[in-house]
């Protein structure tokens, strides 16, 4: 793995501040404020609407900020060269594809912008693919077209297009999504052994609880602001929530 | 049978094979990606180059390839503009094209079967310097697809995802209409200009029932793309009255039949094991 922890030592890999966007009149964000620094583990929490795929998407440069800014490893979003250090995986597949595709080739395609433009993919490029459909457990699928795979599956290949080229930030939209509860922790623990090599994870989730035993700290978006706040007042007041309701 | 190795069938056969296979080398990202209708817009829009061809005196191909080639750009550029969504802005620049190009042709006096030719092919009548054009656009098609793979597949299978890791999405883009045009602008003499769409697609279809990959599917389709071209061209030679250009379509359409066919028969004799 590249050494990310002498990458991200010039300082915060994400900082967002006084953040304003919306979709139409009323903004999403009206000031939000967020920092992260290299090997944080976050877990981003909010109700449906709330602005958490949004707020993925503002990091990498998908969706322009009406105000504020947002920098990502030292440098701005819209740059190919800061993209090509991040690992995005949104919810799902962005196309409907039409043609077969094997999980080998969705995979690799997360190594192509690190490579140069009339570069070929070498031995150690195919290691890396191979180790990151490994990493997530379809190490016997390699070959199979994904949309033969049942979803889980295909979220494990998005997954490892998003580690294969060892990001120093990894944006990860419900990873965990379809995914059956025998293969989660191994999952998540991949996750875990990325941001203890310095990267920085940042996961989208509806049930923080996965996350438990990685990350301690859980950013709640409500309102348009993020609150920081621990497990346990995450229990307590989604129970209260659920009382209510 | 002897018209089968005269030099103006052989002619036939180079250029057919250079579109057959160089056709579903490109029709696979625009088939992944849900552009199939995009090649039927350049080859409309051709029709209007070889109407301006004619009235400044330019052979047609170059005049094809120029208004191809803008209109394929101009297309792309609505798209991403959310201009040219659903088929009726796409129907609409088809009848514009084939519109402009039938009253300049007209106007010129020139409605003869060469136009005929334009439109439904002419593949018997080339010349080896037509052969020679045909091969280099080809060439330039599969030498470009090559080159850019890695970066054309990261696209094609989510584009979205693309942009956010840094690929020049948009220039790959106009990349791809460029060379969807030049592949227009080569088919317009072997199949023409009205069927020559149907080979950035039939035989992709065809290649896609018989492989698990991306990479194979386009093995297939270009085997099969180079499989319609000869043995349509063949019957067209041996049967003596029918258009090539029809006879090769057709044969890619039952290339495809067989190819839904036998592909539905393997994955029953060897079922994939998936686990959940």
């Amino acid at each position: 793995m590249r050494d990310v922890m002498a990458a991200a030592a010039s300082g915060l890999t994400v900082e967002v501040s006084g953040l304003r966007f919306g979709y139409g009149a009323a903004p999403i964000f009206d000031g939000l404020d967020l920092r992260l620094e290299p090997g944080e583990f976050a877990v981003l929490a909010g109700a449906n609407g709330s602005g958490k795929s949004t707020l993925l998407r503002l990091l990498v440069g998908l969706l322009r900020p009406e105000a504020g800014t947002v920098r990502v490893l030292g440098g701005s979003p819209t740059d190919p060269s800061i993209l090509r250090r991040i690992g995005y995986a949104p919810q799902g597949l962005r196309t409907v594809t039409s043609l077969p595709v094997s999980v080998t080739e969705v995979v690799a395609a997360g190594l192509v912008p690190s490579k140069p433009l009339f570069g070929r993919m070498g031995r150690s490029d195919w290691r890396r693919v191979n180790a990151a459909i490994d990493a997530v457990g379809l190490g016997d699928l390699s070959a199979e077209c994904l949309f033969e795979l049942s979803g889980g599956q295909q979220q494990r290949a998005i997954l490892a297009r998003a580690l294969v080229g060892d990001p120093e930030l990894l944006l990860l939209d419900e990873p965990t999504t379809g995914i059956d509860p025998a293969a989660r922790p191994g999952v998540v623990r991949e996750f875990h052994r990325r941001a203890e090599a310095g990267a920085t994870v940042v996961a989208v989730s509806h049930d923080p609880d996965e996350f438990h035993e990685v990350c301690e700290r859980i950013l709640v978006l409500e309102e348009g602001r993020l609150e920081p706040i621990t497990h346990d007042e995450f229990h307590h007041r989604y129970h209260q929530h659920a009382g209510r309701t | 049978m002897s018209r089968l190795f005269l030099v103006w069938a052989v002619q036939a056969y180079v250029a057919g094979a250079a579109v057959g296979i160089a056709a579903p080398v490109i029709g696979c990202f625009l088939v992944q990606r849900r552009l199939s209708l995009i090649g039927d817009a350049v080859g409309h829009l051709a029709f209007a180059g070889v109407g301006l061809g004619v009235a400044i005196g330019v052979a047609p191909l170059w005049g094809a390839l120029a208004i191809a080639v803008i209109g394929a750009i101009g297309l792309e550029w609505l798209r991403v503009r959310g201009r040219l969504a659903g088929d009726l802005s796409l129907a609409l620049v088809f009848y514009l094209g084939l519109a402009l190009g039938l009253v300049i042709i007209s106007a010129r006096g020139g409605l003869t079967a060469s136009v005929q030719g334009v439109l439904f092919g002419s593949i018997f009548t080339i010349t080896w310097g037509d052969v020679a054009a045909i091969a280099a656009l080809c060439a330039v098609v599969v030498t470009f697809t090559a080159v850019f793979y890695k970066e054309l597949v990261a696209v094609a299978l989510d584009e979205e995802t693309a942009r956010a890791s840094g690929l020049p999405v948009d220039r790959l883009n106009v990349l791809l209409v460029v060379l969807t045009a030049l592949l227009v602008a080569a088919g317009m003499r072997v199949v023409g200009l009205l069927l020559i769409a149907s080979l950035l697609v039939v035989p992709v279809a065809a290649g896609s029932r018989l492989a698990h990959s991306f990479r194979g599917s386009m093995f297939w389709a270009a085997t099969a793309g180079l499989f319609s071209a000869i043995v349509g061209l063949v019957i067209a030679l041996v049967q003596g009255e029918v258009s090539p250009g029809g006879t090769i379509v057709l044969t890619s359409a039952v290339v495809f039949v067989l190819a839904a066919v036998l592909g539905r028969r393997a994955a029953r004799r060897h079922p994939r094991t998936v686990a959940s």
